[in-house]
């Protein structure tokens, strides 16, 4: 055992003078077990839907509070909250869920505007903002203020009400929260101020049956697995550069340096990457 | 780490190529950091880049061989799997 793990991690004359786990067969042993850990977790999503998954404490209160923080600090009205514009919202995200997609437009070729008219929002102007897998507001209104295009809704003068859509469920087999935000001018120009979502009230809603038992993060275990398979091999790369210049061995591989820059920059991805998406 | 310095001093200008490349890349990676769609973007290029810079270093250095460029694919498939998987 103790010389099948020095020859794994240590260069000498029985592994050919290159530490076996830098071999190209460890190295595809090493994309099979993360091929197998990717399986499993998507097998999983199938045979037991709402298992995997991602929590979140974001509610509708708090993605206005903070949307109309964002505007006040570029000097902008506030908008007005709209229970037909949340409507809108939350009809999207419900119909994100049935129909199991995450974009602007659905399968069934339904647009962003279908859910303004059905809610019966005649607007001049209108625009949505959709974000999933975020566990907190403040992170998901960061996200949003930092891609041009969805900071380019938040901060829109011509927007004048806002309705907001924070939903519960499972798409693609994982329990998740969507996030929608439709905001909109009506035609007629008549605001009505309605009754702002109350951080007192449940602003959150389930779509069909969503179990109260946390969820396991599987983007945790996969960001974990990798971490772990780029530490072994930079490790290994770096004892192995060592051991070759002290034993002055000539081989024909690839640069170590090379390699240990590729993995660094990935691993610091995997390590700063947060959780959640925007579109 | 010696002997990746001592690489890095027989090959200056591969490995100058190389770092402003992960340099740049880290920039994007960095202005991007809240859109995980173009961080990927950003990565399938990387690995497009890392297996190109492989291709001309080893061919400047005259022992460009299949296992060795088989040796690049393999890390930047496994990079692309577990960025694919995360982001």
């Amino acid at each position: 055992m103790g010389r099948f793990l020095s020859r794994l991690f240590i260069p000498q004359e029985s592994n050919n003078h290159r530490a076996l786990i830098l071999q190209p067969s460890f190295l595809g042993l090493f994309i099979a077990i993360y091929l197998l850990n990717q399986s499993l977790l998507q097998s999983l999503t199938i045979a037991r839907p709402g298992i995997l998954g991602y929590s979140s404490e974001i509610t509708a209160d708090k993605v206005w509070t903070l949307t109309n923080q964002e505007r006040q600090l570029q000097n902008l009205p506030i908008l007005q909250y709209s229970s037909v514009l949340s409507e809108s919202a939350a009809a999207k995200a419900k119909n994100m869920f049935s129909e199991n997609y995450w974009a602007h437009s659905s399968p069934s070729g339904k647009v962003p505007w279908d859910f303004f008219r059905e809610a019966g929002y005649q607007y001049s102007v209108a625009g949505e903002n959709l974000a999933k897998d975020f566990y907190d507001t403040e992170s998901l209104i960061k996200a949003w203020m930092n891609s041009p295009t969805h900071r380019a809704n938040i901060i829109n003068d011509k927007y004048q009400e806002i309705g907001i859509g924070v939903i519960n469920g499972v798409l693609n087999g994982m329990k998740t929260t969507l996030v929608v935000q439709h905001f909109g001018t009506p035609l007629d120009g008549r605001v009505l101020a309605s009754t702002p979502p109350s951080s007192t009230v449940n602003t959150v809603q389930n779509f069909g049956p969503v179990s109260s038992i946390k969820p396991i993060n599987p983007a945790l275990i996969s960001k974990t697995l990798g971490s772990i398979m780029f530490l072994i091999i930079i490790g290994v790369l770096i004892v192995d550069s060592y051991i070759t210049l002290k034993n002055r061995t000539s081989r024909l591989t690839g640069s170590s340096a090379g390699h240990i820059g590729f993995l660094l920059i990935i691993l610091a991805l995997l390590i700063f990457s947060r959780q959640g998406t925007i579109f | 780490m010696m002997t990746v310095f001592r690489e890095i001093k027989k090959h200056p200008q591969n490995f100058i190529i190389l770092f402003i490349l992960f340099i740049g890349i880290s920039v994007l990676l960095f202005i991007f950091r809240f859109d995980s769609h173009s961080q990927r973007r950003i990565v399938y290029f990387t690995a497009g880049l890392y297996l190109a810079w492989s291709l001309f270093h080893h061919y400047k250095r005259g022992d460009l061989s299949l296992s060795i460029f088989i040796e690049y694919l393999l890390l930047a498939l496994l990079a692309l799997l577990v960025v694919v998987a995360t982001l």
